[in-house]
């Protein structure tokens, strides 16, 4: 039988195989496809979120441009956190470390800001003779310590053969006893107002804050690397099926090592915020960082197996915690109950993700 | 396509010996690859015929013995190294991404990458992606309407059929074949095969493990049969009975 001839025989037989459903008629309509998405569903949660507040707040204050802004600005911090945690998570890893590694890149940070800016007396006086050369050192300080625990991560993670929970939860208790260690867990002294003034609570033309823009210049730039490189196609392959990846010839190791990294620059970011919304450190916060960027990141539609992510519905994850716990003190109620919705809706994604997941397979 | 002059041996493997501990998987083990020639590896479950396949693709190391690429000795380091060498290879369990779409799959670890600025990013070209990889399934009679499903979504066959695509594509001097139409009907698994032989009439070396060896009688051209992970004889497909070779595969003598 030659190749043609098979073809025919299959041809008649009706076994030619067909991959891919029929392209949607368009009378289901827009909304019917919507259902099937992450992105519609939370989207519609922080809509109901919105209106809820809007109605319930005095004069709606909730849903006022102002309030909505500083909604955006209390996310940003968390948005680079999940933006990295998207692709640790696409990958089937996990970085626990985030929280208390973002203490110990600022505390390092502002160590080395206030040692550049001026003799001891001129700091503790409020004079920064070298700001500028002391802010830059700060920031790449801050950027380099992340990426350097980041490294330690993915280094440990692939080279031991360790699972990087474990992995993660470890460097997280090691990052914060060097913070508490080089700070006697006092927060650094004399950090510069002029970051706050000039950056943390400065707005671009006077509307968007200034670490609003960069959280979301940041997440456009890595949602086009998600779905458009070589780069975002092998985070998602590797976790898909690591097997797959290997044996198409890519080196997961070296892959992995890199999304480590990426998360920990992230993290070095996030401190450089931290620094200049608070002019302080902040060494006994960022205790739920972990939680909020991972919930932020599975509640956007990432798949917690790993293969599927979105860093546009990490980016709305994010919102739904800030919202809950900003509204609820427009409301005078105690803002911990956004804790308690967050478990909730973070344990609810998760089923959703699974049972997608058992259906399909 | 990549016959070296002087050579009409793609791969040869000479006393391969693995262990997997106290078990000894091969204990010898030599093999031919000819370009232009399907060679059917036959055996009892346990005569070691993955273990040699996955030797030679890179996957497993041999702890003796020697590999030869066009009359050159090489260590396979590992499944990459054994892509540079033109050596491609379709798994038993196909080693597929599930969530990733069909063409991502078919690309994976060979992304076709935009030139100027965005190269420098690795932007991949998915345009150019889709076009070889509609041509690829289309050789195998896949007709393909979304190249984005995710290969998830796919029937057992079509994925399969995938798998196979993806090795001919890309192989330049050799495709190692485990079990490849375990998962077709007898139709699509017939088109693989006619496939298979095209891809050997372009001068690719073929190997295949199956269990079918009433097909690969019909579809090698030499069938080598393995026991107790030796290969221990070669013989000419088209002139040997279907039950003399599962005699020799059982450990009978060869009735003359």
């Amino acid at each position: 039988m030659t190749r043609e001839e098979a073809l025919e025989i299959a041809a008649a037989a009706g076994a030619e195989e067909t991959i891919g459903a029929p392209e949607p008629e368009i009378r289901e309509g827009w909304l019917a496809l919507a259902r099937g998405s992450t992105a519609f569903w939370i989207g519609a949660v922080i809509v109901a979120i919105a209106i809820l507040f809007g109605l319930v707040s005095p004069n709606n204050v909730f849903v006022k441009a102002d309030n909505l802004l500083t909604i955006g600005l209390n996310a940003s911090q968390i948005m680079l956190l999940a933006i990295g945690m998207t692709f640790l998570i696409g990958a089937a890893q996990l970085d626990l470390s985030i929280g208390f590694s973002l203490i110990l890149a600022s505390v390092l940070s502002a160590k080395t800001i206030v040692a550049l800016g001026g003799t001891t007396e001129q700091v503790a006086r409020g004079e920064y003779p070298n700001l500028a050369l002391a802010v830059t050192a700060g920031i790449v300080v801050a950027i380099g310590a992340g990426a350097g625990i980041g490294l330690l991560n993915g280094l440990l993670v692939t080279r031991l053969r360790l699972n990087s929970f474990i992995v993660t939860l470890a460097t997280s208790g090691i990052a914060y006893g060097v913070a508490l260690i080089l700070t006697s867990a006092a927060n650094v002294p004399f950090v510069p107002d002029q970051l706050q003034s000039g950056f943390g609570a400065a707005k671009f033309l006077g509307v968007i804050p200034y670490p609003l823009v960069v959280a979301l210049v940041v997440a456009g730039f890595f949602w086009w690397v998600l779905r458009r490189t070589r780069f975002g196609l092998r985070t998602l392959a590797i976790g898909s099926s690591r097997e797959a990846a290997i044996r198409a010839g890519i080196d997961v190791d070296a892959h992995l090592v890199k999304l480590f990294v990426l998360m920990g620059a992230l993290v070095g970011v996030a401190a450089v915020f931290d620094l200049a919304r608070n002019a302080s450190t902040n060494v006994v916060g960022h205790q739920s960082d972990n939680l909020a960027a991972i919930a932020a990141v599975v509640i956007g539609g990432t798949s917690l197996f790993g293969g599927i992510a979105s860093v546009g519905g990490s980016l709305l994850g994010t919102l739904i915690p800030v919202m809950l716990g900003n509204g609820l003190v427009i409301m005078r109620v105690e803002p911990f109950y956004q804790f308690v919705a967050v478990g909730v809706i973070l344990i609810l994604a998760v089923y959703f993700d699974q049972r997608r997941r058992e259906r399909s397979s | 396509m990549t016959a070296v002059p002087g050579s009409e041996v793609a791969i040869r493997a000479t006393g391969i010996v693995k262990h997997f501990g106290h078990l000894e998987a091969l204990r010898g083990a030599d093999l031919v690859l000819r370009p232009g020639q399907i060679l059917a590896l036959v055996g009892d479950n346990g005569a070691g015929k993955s273990t040699l396949t996955k030797i030679i693709c890179g996957a497993l190391a041999p702890d003796d013995g020697e590999l030869r690429f066009w009359d050159e000795p090489v260590r396979v380091q590992s499944t990459r190294h054994a892509h540079e060498l033109g050596v491609y290879t379709v798994y038993q369990d196909l080693a597929l991404a599930p969530d990733l779409s069909v063409a991502d799959n078919l690309f994976l670890g060979r992304e076709a990458i935009a030139g100027g600025w965005q190269g420098w990013f690795g932007v991949l070209e998915r345009g150019a992606m889709h076009v070889e990889t509609r041509a690829a399934l289309g050789r195998l009679g896949i007709n393909v309407r979304n190249l984005n499903v995710p290969v998830r979504n796919l029937s057992g066959g079509q994925r399969q059929a995938l798998a196979v695509a993806r090795a001919i594509n890309w192989a330049t001097t050799a495709v190692l074949m485990d079990e490849p139409t375990a998962a077709l009907g007898p139709m699509q698994s017939a088109i693989v095969y006619e496939t298979v032989k095209a891809a050997a009439a372009r001068g690719l070396a073929v190997l295949v493990i199956s269990h079918d060896i009433p097909r690969m009688l019909s579809v090698a051209h030499r069938i080598a049969v393995m026991r107790h992970g030796r290969v221990i004889t070669e013989l000419d497909a088209g002139a040997v009975k279907l039950a003399d070779v599962i005699g020799l595969m059982l450990g009978e003598e060869v009735a003359a």
